[in-house]
């Protein structure tokens, strides 16, 4: 009977066209025909819509391979998986994650014998803290988080006295979208206070939940997360917090929009690509790494997704007149304030800040 | 029939396996600390004095029952009706059913989004009561946006499974009770609802339990101070990274949940039995 | 009681309702599949680029593939299953049955991401390869125990004796069952079919911890999409619903069909 059952399902998926240009060694049927090492297969797991166009088909062109593609939407999601065994042989995830991976030891260094493009690789988001030798990571994405707000509502002048404070300011009840992530929201009450954003400091946290208390007393914000892009399009509020990669579409699409880093700092993120130990062809992996950081391939990846690039050449034609992000303050990332500072990985608050953002929220 | 009982086995085994065991970890989840390392574990009862050493976990685990009993009235109120009109009309019954089916086809999450689309500030709907020279509304992260957000996408299941107790019911029962004197609005309540209770049960609880536990609809329609008890259960597991404290909170429910069931299976019962 | 077929009743007027309720996002959907810019609330002209995209996409497609593949055949054999346990059940003991109800409400209840986790930890246990295989039992699991629930009152409904009266009078159980109860519980069947049909095909949370190795769902490239949400997604949805709707209309004309030529060998007997 299951035998007879698996006969069925086997046969199904055998006519079905899933594997598209995958030669053999590619079904995905559950039974143990791996395609473990043999060179030709490429598993990457990236956010999602987070590649170029045609980056993928050509890598698999020009290295005469498979790319299976999958996608995440949160960090702690890809770790999930990873830690349930899943094999990949890139992945894409952001700061504070790669620290969490380096220091569970789950990842393997770089083979600079193939990557030779980490030349190519923009200065600004080389060495950063959490791979100060670029030993494990290269970044594939990175930018900073600001204020988009709407021109002719929001005065620059006054955005640029107060800062993160202006999400604050009761003139504007009913007018903020906050980030709905408790990283993000502390990161700017912690920073409009002048403390560190990677602080540990109980007394420190503690603040800045009174911070947020009081906002949402003040001013109401609606929290969202990636809904906040579409919303600031259409101007439904006038100020919203933004990735800057988000805010460099925004501002694309919309004249009435502009891009603000407050001075009292602010985060400066990166997605890195890193190969995990248990990848199953580590050559491959670093020919893709080293081909993502071509000027052909990142111009796709920036032209695509709208996110600052990570290689120099790219980012600077792309951000110079004629390029597609000519004049946009937001497609360049404030780099070398002291002020800003990139996330950590901080295991001992993480349940802390957790909680104290479902009292601001639900409270 | 004890050859008829075998046939149940298979499904006992199956569920065993895939359901019983995998529960049996969430359960093992709650009552430890720390970790999404496996088999580093310790005995405690911290995840649940977390959750009633602070009010706010409880405030959002009524708010999520207050929400899910409306969510599941409206659907009933509207529902039942509906199911009925279908029930009834024979020759397009299959048809009106697959036509209240379908749009649960679509993608929860694009559905929602259309909401989105439809019930903000500058959406379509106020452009369209803007036209009519109406005035605005204001609906967008309002209690209503999350009940309609909920009602939209469970109502169909409260349809299917009234409709469904409802069709082909012997219309020698309603014959009978026409015959002993019985008007339409007596008939109706002594044959045809007790008849369709079950199906109310079933629509009562697939509406239900899904709707304490949703997590999108709220996020999206709510926004992100909506709070509702799937919405912590799901950052505790995907980004607080505390499974254990997901577990807990999730089993808490389940308890508090199954205790309403079985309530609720027992005046069936009951009902059952007398009729 | 005799009134005319085609009388405007404030049923039917509220079955129209739901109807409008129920497609009006459906129908807003489709429209901004059409948008030419990215965003899922602004229409700024026409546009295919998200056909486009979706046709040229291979990830897409096969996703598509996936979803139908694996919806068909969690909904076939959840049915099948769900029906013959039910039927099974209702001879077993009080104890047995209360506690498979109890199970099956649980996997209703519990929030996706618990069975998910639940799951994963268990495939991840049994080292098991994730992929179509392991997607399809996740699906029939959290499919069933609706098929059951959906069952259950029509079954009940059902006067007990009747399969005992199909064996007295000469039908074996497997005929007892084929030809006397099942036809008497289709309407449950119908719509316990369908249910699980939505679950599976809407199911995001579970299937993305169960799955690997490249088998995607519509609905995890839709959920993952979240930075850059864009109308491709409407673009998806659209061709689902053509892809429903005609498979529907097929479904509706030929059964028709097939009964009338049935019927017409059958009258002369």
């Amino acid at each position: 009977m299951k035998r007879l059952c698996s006969a069925i399902l086997l046969g199904t998926i055998a006519v079905l066209p899933l594997t598209g240009c995958g030669g053999p060694g590619t079904e995905f049927d559950g039974t143990n025909t791996t395609s473990v090492g043999d060179g030709t297969t490429l598993k990457v797991y990236n956010w999602g819509e987070y590649t170029g166009e045609n980056l993928l088909q050509n890598f698999e062109e020009e290295y005469h391979c498979t790319v299976i593609e999958e996608t995440f939407d949160s960090n702690e999601m890809m770790y999930t998986k990873l830690e349930a065994g899943d094999q990949y042989d890139v992945l894409v995830p952001s700061d504070y994650m790669i620290q969490r991976l380096l220091n569970e030891d789950m990842l393997q260094p770089l083979d600079y014998g193939i990557i030779g493009n980490i030349d190519l690789l923009q200065e600004d988001c080389s060495g950063l803290p959490y791979d100060p030798e670029n030993e494990y990571s290269i970044p594939y994405f990175w930018g900073s988080v600001g204020i988009v707000y709407v021109k002719d509502k929001v005065d620059r002048t006054a955005l640029e006295q107060k800062g993160w404070e202006i999400l604050r300011d009761p003139q504007y009840k009913d007018r903020i979208y906050m980030y709905d992530s408790e990283r993000d929201s502390f990161m700017i009450a912690l920073k409009s206070l002048g403390y560190s954003m990677n602080t540990d400091n109980k007394a420190e946290l503690y603040e800045a939940y009174d911070w947020l208390v009081e906002q949402r007393e003040l001013v109401s914000p609606i929290y969202v997360t990636d809904e906040v892009i579409d919303n600031m399009l259409n101007e439904n509020k006038d100020l919203g917090v933004m990735y800057s990669g988000d805010a460099a579409y925004v501002l694309a699409e919309n004249d009435n929009l502009g891009y603000y880093e407050p001075q009292q700092g602010t985060n400066i993120w990166s997605d890195a690509m890193v190969i995990p130990k248990n990848a199953a062809n580590p050559d491959l992996a670093n020919e893709f790494i080293n081909y993502v950081l071509t000027y052909e391939a990142s111009q796709d990846n920036t032209e695509t997704v709208g996110y600052t690039s990570s290689n120099a050449e790219v980012f600077r034609d792309e951000s110079s007149e004629g390029g597609m992000f000519y004049q946009n303050e937001a497609y360049i990332p404030r780099s070398g304030y002291d002020k800003d500072e990139v996330f950590e990985d901080n295991t001992t608050i993480r349940q802390l800040l957790s909680d104290l953002w479902i009292k601001v929220k639900a409270g | 029939m004890n050859r008829f009982r075998a046939m149940a086995y298979p499904y006992v085994l199956f569920i065993s396996i895939l359901v019983v065991i995998p529960m049996l970890l969430i359960i093992a989840y709650a009552f430890t600390v720390e970790g999404t390392a496996f088999f580093q574990h310790q005995f405690t009862l911290d995840n649940f004095a977390r959750f009633f050493s602070d009010a706010v976990f409880l405030q959002v685990l009524v708010r999520s029952l207050r929400v899910a009993v409306f969510t599941t009235i409206v659907c009933l109120i509207l529902g039942y009706p509906a199911a009925y009109c279908i029930a009834k009309s024979e020759r397009r019954q299959g048809i009106l059913i697959l036509i209240i089916t379908l749009p649960t086809w679509i993608n929860m999450l694009v559905r929602t989004y259309a909401w989105v689309g439809i019930l903000q500030d500058n959406g379509l709907l106020n452009a369209v009561l803007g036209t009519l020279g109406l005035g605005q509304l204001h609906l967008m992260y309002t209690d209503f946006a999350v009940v309609l957000g909920m009602v939209y996408n469970f109502i169909p299941f409260m349809i299917l499974e009234i409709s469904a107790a409802l069709s082909k019911m012997d219309p020698s029962y309603l014959e009978a009770a026409e015959d002993l004197g019985a008007n339409r609005r007596q008939s109706f309540l002594h044959v045809t609802l007790p008849l369709s209770l079950p199906g109310i049960i079933s629509g009562i609880t697939l509406v239900f339990l899904p709707a304490v536990s949703a997590f999108f609809i709220p996020k999206l329609l709510g926004g992100g101070s909506y709070v509702l008890v799937g919405n912590i259960i799901e950052t505790e597991f995907l980004t607080a990274g505390n499974w254990s404290f997901g577990s807990a909170l999730s089993l808490i429910m389940a308890i508090i949940i199954m205790l309403s069931i079985y309530l609720t299976r027992r005046i069936d019962r009951n009902r059952g039995e007398v009729s | 009681m005799k009134q005319k077929q085609r009388r405007i009743t404030p049923g039917r007027v509220l079955v129209a309702l739901l109807i409008l309720f129920l497609y009006a996002p459906i129908l807003y959907t489709v429209v901004f599949s059409f948008n030419d810019s990215r965003s899922l609330t602004r229409f700024t002209g026409f546009s295919l680029q998200w056909y486009e995209k979706m046709f040229t996409s291979k990830t897409t497609m096969s996703a598509i593939v996936m979803t139908f593949l694996v919806a068909i055949l969690a909904t076939a054999i959840s049915t099948a299953i769900g029906t013959v346990t039910i039927i099974g059940l209702s001879r077993c003991r009080k104890l047995l049955r209360g506690t498979v109800n109890m199970i099956n409400d649980i996997v209703i209840m519990n929030p996706d991401i618990v069975t998910g986790i639940g799951l994963l930890m268990f495939f991840a246990t049994m080292t098991v390869r994730k992929g179509f295989l392991t997607l399809l039992l996740a699906h029939i699991m959290f499919c069933t125990p609706y098929v059951m629930l959906t069952v259950a009152p029509r079954l009940r409904s059902l006067d007990p004796n009747l399969a005992d009266a199909a064996l007295d009078l000469g039908c074996n159980p497997l005929q007892a069952i084929t030809k006397v109860i099942v036809p008497q519980l289709m309407p449950g069947i119908t719509a316990g079919a369908l249910i699980a049909f939505t679950m599976s095909f809407d199911d995001f949370v579970i299937s993305y911890f169960v799955t690997g190795n490249g088998v995607q769902n519509i609905s995890i490239l839709v959920y993952t999409m979240s930075k850059r949400v864009n109308p491709s997604i409407n673009a998806i949805s659209t061709l689902v619903i053509v892809i429903i709707t005609i498979a529907l209309i097929l479904i509706n004309i030929l059964p028709p069909l097939w009964q009338r030529i049935n019927r017409k060998k059958e009258e002369p007997v």
